[in-house]
């Protein structure tokens, strides 16, 4: 209490201080709030990635992208060493237009139940409804939770995907990364969709029930996923990409570093920025309070309870600005993402430990730009302090 | 007994570009148990400086004024112990639990209440909780003050602030008080009023009081009076107030290392 009321005899000084502060760390919580929606996102992505390749050929984001075959290469691939199975799947985007988005766009995804064998470790919950089974055929769909909260559908209502009606019987649990903003749909439905996107002239040449834009290849106990990568860059070709978990990792992990140091940029400037503005208060204060700390070491005081005094308060302004900090951080992150829900963008995941760390962050902050201060108020000379005016 | 006994305590300031301040010149001081005495003299006599030296704010100077003019060591005992070379949190805690002191500007901590002042003392000296309110009630009672306990400085007048400052020297029942010119901010009131608090737990506690003065009437009170003039000392006297021990020791005035 005490503290406070030492705080409250320089108002305008403290709250200055006290903002100072507040803005670093409010700016901290909202980028590692970001930061923590990404780092799900890619871990989610490196999860799914650990345990297998995909087999496409050319980028479907740069549009040199070509339709994989059922009968040829899916036939080709089953037969490379070290393949335990080869299933089919189709990726395509919700929306043409949605490719500004930050994060992963909605996407569809046609894939045949069983395809996998057992073999896929990525866990995903359905959290109403049901899976798709491998005798779903035609238009049904399981949303990722997202989607279904954009599109406001909920088991047993139809959706309109592309122009076509689905009927939903599953929404997925959050897995925190791509499938939330995923419609799940029987392989032989997304062929379907996915012709239709092709130009007119292509249309009628493709067997709609022959292609893929991928092959997901699991491998056989003992082969390591860049033995499996090898066997099939060797059996296909160079026209093939095939991509495993390292690749993935290597793509997205520059795209965390950068975000990672973006991070680390602005805490060390509001570290800076806090810090020596906290000094400046603080040994302004101590400067005024000349006397009174010569009182209190005449009487007794000795040069810890000085110091300790000092930094304890010095924390107290790191901690009171940490907390405002983070709470308009919080309110900050909880409108954006109230405002980027219905276009499916929730970019801010604020955790716990992205709080703590924030409002520890400050108070230690506080107490650190104290000890400059605190040290030179311990060592004045008692008589010199009582006489200063 | 001696309580406060002193030998060749000098003391320099430098005030920077060679310009030095003599402050006190090899000095030789008992104080006796149980004694109430008056240190007097003009502005600059030294008397400060040798009130801050006794009462272990500053150290006496172990260097001599002239290097090649050897001199003595000075010597400090408190209650016959050497305290002359002992270290700073050593001095801290004498002061903290057998010292009090109370100044001329009364030196309360505006943001604090008089009990709260008081208690301040109390915590130094390690009481804490509802020992130390009791301690520090009872001590502000004592100055008359028990109904002011919850007032700031601001709102007490200059008699009260130096009563509440009194309250906090006394509330641990240290061996010695210190004064350094306790009435030199009060009307003849209002000193009276704190020169008899001071002279009752004198006599009542046999607490030995050490105060510097301006004050001729004030040196009068004290059992024995201690003049002071260009950092030596000139004579002993005794005061008007009645000793209530045995004759004091009189200490000869040393003279100048001429």
């Amino acid at each position: 209490m005490r503290l406070i009321r030492d705080l409250g005899r320089r108002k305008l000084r403290s709250t200055l201080t006290i903002s100072g502060i507040a803005i670093g760390i409010m700016a901290l919580v909202v980028f590692g709030s970001m930061a923590n929606k990404m780092n799900a996102l890619i871990d989610g992505g490196s999860q799914y990635y650990a345990d297998k390749a995909v087999v496409s050929v050319g980028n479907m984001y740069t549009g040199s992208f070509q339709p994989l075959s059922l009968s040829a290469d899916l036939e080709q691939i089953r037969n490379v060493e070290g393949v335990a199975a080869a299933t089919p799947s189709i990726e395509m985007m919700l929306n043409d237009d949605e490719a500004a988005t930050m994060g992963v766009p909605e996407m569809i995804s046609g894939f045949v139940p069983d395809g996998d064998k057992g073999l896929e470790t990525f866990e995903i919950n359905v959290a109403q409804g049901r899976m798709l089974t491998a005798d779903d055929h035609g238009n049904v769909a399981v949303l990722g939770c997202d989607l279904a909260r954009r599109l406001d559908a909920s088991v047993g209502d139809t959706v309109v995907l592309r122009k076509t009606e689905f009927a939903v019987i599953g929404i997925l649990a959050p897995t925190l990364t791509a499938p939330d903003k995923e419609a799940m749909v029987p392989l032989d439905a997304a062929q379907q969709l996915f012709v239709k996107t092709l130009p007119p002239m292509l249309q009628d040449k493709v067997d709609a029930t022959d292609i893929a834009t991928g092959i997901t290849v699991y491998h056989e106990p003992g082969v390591t996923p860049e033995d499996l990568k090898a066997n099939l860059e060797a059996a296909l070709g160079d026209s093939f990409t095939v991509m495993i978990g390292k690749d993935f990792d290597e793509m997205l992990g520059t795209f965390s570093a950068i975000f990672s140091l973006v991070l680390t940029g602005i805490a060390m400037l509001s570290l800076l920025v806090g810090g020596l503005s906290t000094i400046n208060t603080m040994a302004m204060s101590v400067a005024e309070r000349t006397r009174e700390i010569g009182i209190k070491r005449a009487i007794g005081a000795s040069r810890w309870r000085i110091r300790r005094e000092i930094v304890m308060e010095s924390a107290a302004i790191g901690l009171i600005a940490g907390a405002i900090g983070l709470a308009i951080g919080a309110v900050m992150t909880t409108v954006f993402n109230d405002l980027g829900r219905s276009s499916g963008n929730v970019l801010f995941d604020l955790t716990l430990g992205t709080a703590v760390t924030a409002v520890a962050f400050a108070t230690g902050l506080g107490a650190i730009a104290g000890f400059v201060p605190a040290w030179g108020a311990s060592r004045m000379d008692p008589v010199a302090a009582l006489r200063y005016e | 007994m001696a309580i406060l006994e002193g030998r060749n305590l000098r003391k320099t300031y430098h005030l920077g570009r060679g310009n030095k301040v003599e402050a006190l010149k090899s000095v030789d001081i008992s104080i006796e148990a149980g004694e109430m005495v008056a240190i007097m003299g003009p502005s600059g006599s030294g008397k400060s400086t040798l009130m801050h030296i006794l009462g272990l704010l500053h150290g006496p100077d172990y260097k001599c004024p002239d290097p090649s003019d050897p001199c003595p060591a000075p010597e400090l005992y408190l209650a016959g112990d050497s305290v002359s070379t002992i270290s700073d949190n050593q001095r801290t805690r004498i002061r903290a639990r057998r010292m009090g002191f109370v100044f001329q500007d009364f030196n309360l901590v505006p943001t604090l209440t008089a009990m709260e002042n008081v208690m301040l003392a109390c915590d130094y000296a390690g009481t804490k909780g509802k020992q130390a309110r009791v301690a520090a009630l009872d001590a502000l009672e004592l100055v008359g003050l028990g109904g002011r306990a919850a007032h700031r400085p601001a709102e007490l007048s200059g008699g009260e602030q130096q009563r509440v400052a009194i309250a906090r020297a006394l509330v641990n029942k240290p061996e010695i008080t210190l004064a350094d010119e306790p009435t030199g901010n009060l009307d003849s009131e209002h000193s009276a009023e704190i020169l008899a608090l001071l002279r009752s737990f004198n006599r009542e506690h046999g607490q030995t009081v050490v105060l510097v003065t301006h004050d001729a009437e004030v040196g009068s009170a004290c059992d024995r009076v201690i003049r002071m003039r260009d950092g030596h000392i000139r004579d002993h006297g005794y005061g008007d107030g009645v000793t209530n021990g045995a004759p004091v020791m009189a200490v000869p005035a040393v003279a100048a290392s001429a």
